[in-house]
């Protein structure tokens, strides 16, 4: 399968104050195929969300590469990193992290917006993104208006919108009931299969773990273990 | 629409904001239309005045002197080269007792020999009747201005300082002085002018003989400010101003107050724009957390910068319409209030009013630079970890 992300010794420190730094990577290399639903977990501080925010192109490491579909994106410049992440990957958060004054339709239609669709076809796609999710009926509600269920889907469909290669969730059921979690992680995995969108999940969650293909586990900085679906079934059993 | 309801998200925050520019734009609407109004006075005086040469005896102010003039000084003035015809006017307030101050142009009754008719080039016109007629008395013609206040209709009398004249024209608006005059035959003003002088005076003087002014129409290929000069020097006991010296005397006495009436207006529309700058820079800090949401899902700095800065110039284009509203509605009422005592201080010129708003606009769009540029700057991820 096609290395669709290559992390390759990823470095990052963060600055809490004047002599005050967070090590958050010490050189965590990972590759995630096309198509994957990979989960990172690790314990608080182990830097699971500094490496997905990387991935993600939301920062930019202190050392190491980054490679999406085969090309560099750590050193490209800001304007290029914006594109990336508005046509090539998306984002679901555990907050749902909704724009309140939207409704369900303008928050989808916003990352469409954000890629150069025009206004009509952004809203176009939007429709088609949120009846894909099964809240074609909500189209016009405010994020107040829906549930917490209803709103990660929002949040999905606004993820899914521009089609992109890859979609990172921060522990995008954290918010969530178990019922309405594994809802959640059943769309995630179905989107996955008939799509062949690449999923990273970032999670504490044993079982959204469970349902992904694979699961990477990170410890202070570095990749610690790096199993299959499987393994962790029968290690949970 | 999604601008709106981001603007409105905290509703009386964004109340208040639109009202400091409300405040603001309607000052300028206000004080601009007063200073329009003078400045159109000045305007139609200087356009009377631009081809002929204002004479009286006194220290001219561009209104009623004071002091009088023999008409007979008419026959000295047109002896002078370049002068083609000479002609004498008299001007008294129209109410013997003026109460209280009067802002704007005086009520005037004036009378003119009707001699320089051929050559005057400011032409009025009758909204009814006629002009007067050569040799006529106790008849009037009625500036637009004056119409209600003296309840004048053509055909009916009025009384002016206790006298019946019948009213034979009224005029059209003309936005200058003579809207504010009622105009009578020369014989009828100089009586009237001669029962304001001194009893002393009154007594040795022919009241047939009495100008407040003297206007001097000057003939084609000479230049009226330098006819002027030469009536300075060859008639005694006399001030002769051109267009050029009547303009600056008149610029420069209106330029001091336009200015200041402009500079308190734009003060406070600038503090209006001071809190602009106030609840933009609240609300970016209140929506870190969007603005990272935005940038996380593809938004770049220009997409952030504009969302702001629309917002920015949405508060101050309301408050500019609003404000431009409640100052026409306070012109109109003033103006109503103030036509029936003949006077009309204020003027909403279309460039004012579409000034005042863009203005408006552009300063609430001025006001949210720095604030978008902060909310572009932000680090989308310390921007979504912000709580």
């Amino acid at each position: 399968m096609r290395t669709i992300i290559e992390a390759r010794n990823l470095d990052k420190r963060y600055k809490l104050g004047k002599n005050n730094f967070v090590h958050a990577l010490r050189g965590a290399s990972l590759e995630i195929a096309e198509g994957e639903m990979v989960a990172i977990m690790g314990p608080s501080g182990s830097g699971k969300s500094t490496v997905m925010h990387i991935l993600g192109c939301l920062d930019r490491p202190d050392k190491g590469e980054v490679l999406l579909s085969g090309r560099r994106v750590d050193n490209v410049r800001s304007r290029e990193l914006n594109r990336i992440r508005s046509k090539e990957i998306g984002f679901i958060f555990q907050g749902f992290n909704l724009v309140t004054t939207l409704t369900a339709l303008e928050n989808v239609a916003l990352a469409a917006e954000y890629a150069g669709t025009s206004r009509k076809e952004a809203l176009r796609k939007a429709k088609e993104a949120l009846l894909k999710v099964g809240l074609g009926n909500r189209a016009n509600h405010l994020p107040t208006e829906l549930s917490g269920g209803q709103q990660q889907r929002v949040a999905i469909a606004r993820a899914l919108v521009n089609s992109p290669a890859v979609i990172m969730g921060d522990e995008p059921t954290g918010d969530l009931d178990t019922a309405t979690s594994d809802e959640i992680v059943e769309m995630m995995r179905e989107i996955n299969v008939t799509t062949g969108t690449t999923f990273i999940l970032v999670t504490h969650n044993p079982e959204v773990a469970g349902a992904c293909d694979r699961t990477i586990h990170m410890r202070d900085g570095l990749v610690e273990k790096n199993v299959t679906n499987d393994i962790v079934m029968e290690a949970l059993a | 629409m999604r601008i709106l309801r981001n603007v409105f998200k905290r509703k009386l925050r964004a109340f208040l904001t639109i009202f400091g520019i409300t405040i603001g734009v309607f000052a300028l609407v206000v004080m601009g239309a007063m200073a329009e109004k003078i400045t159109l006075l000045v305007d139609g005086g200087t356009r009377w005045v631009s081809d002929k040469v204002v004479i009286s005896a006194g220290d001219p102010m561009g209104g009623v002197s004071n002091s009088p003039l023999s008409v007979d000084t008419i026959q000295q003035v047109e002896k002078v080269k370049g002068v083609a015809r000479a002609s004498a006017s008299v001007s008294v307030t129209l109410e013997e007792k003026q109460s209280g101050v009067q802002m704007g142009m005086p009520n005037l009754i004036t009378g003119t020999d009707l001699r320089g008719d051929d050559y005057e080039s400011f032409k009025v016109t009758y909204a009814d009747g006629r002009a007067l007629k050569e040799g006529e008395l106790g008849k009037a013609v009625v500036g637009a201005n004056l119409v209600d206040k003296l309840d004048a209709e053509v055909g009916k009398d009025i009384t002016l300082r206790g006298e019946r004249f019948e009213v034979v024209g009224i005029l059209e608006k003309t936005l200058t002085a003579p809207d504010n005059e009622v105009t009578v035959p020369i014989s009828d003003a100089q009586l009237f002018f001669h029962k304001t002088l001194p009893p002393v005076v009154r007594a040795q003087v022919d009241p047939e003989k009495l100008a407040t002014g003297l206007t001097a129409y000057v003939k084609k290929g000479y230049e009226p400010d330098s006819v002027a000069k030469e009536i300075d020097k060859e008639v005694d006991g006399i001030t002769a101003m051109g267009p050029k010296a009547f303009k600056e005397q008149v610029t420069n006495s209106t330029q001091i107050f336009t200015s200041i009436i402009f500079g308190i207006a734009l003060i406070s529309l600038l503090v209006g724009g001071l809190s602009v700058i106030n609840t933009m820079t609240m609300s970016v800090a209140e929506r870190t957390r969007e603005i990272g949401i935005r940038k996380a899902i593809g938004a770049s700095d220009g997409n952030v910068v504009r969302q702001f800065l629309a917002e920015s110039g949405t508060i101050g284009l309301i408050g500019g319409l609003v404000g431009l509203a409640i100052g026409a509605l306070f012109v109109f009422l003033a103006n109503s209030a103030g036509n029936e005592a003949g006077t009309t201080l204020f003027l909403i010129t279309s460039w004012l009013a579409v000034g005042s708003v863009a203005f408006a606009l552009l300063l609430g769009i001025a006001s949210g630079v720095y604030p978008s540029w902060h909310a572009a700057r932000l680090n989308p991820v310390e921007a979504l970890r912000y709580e």
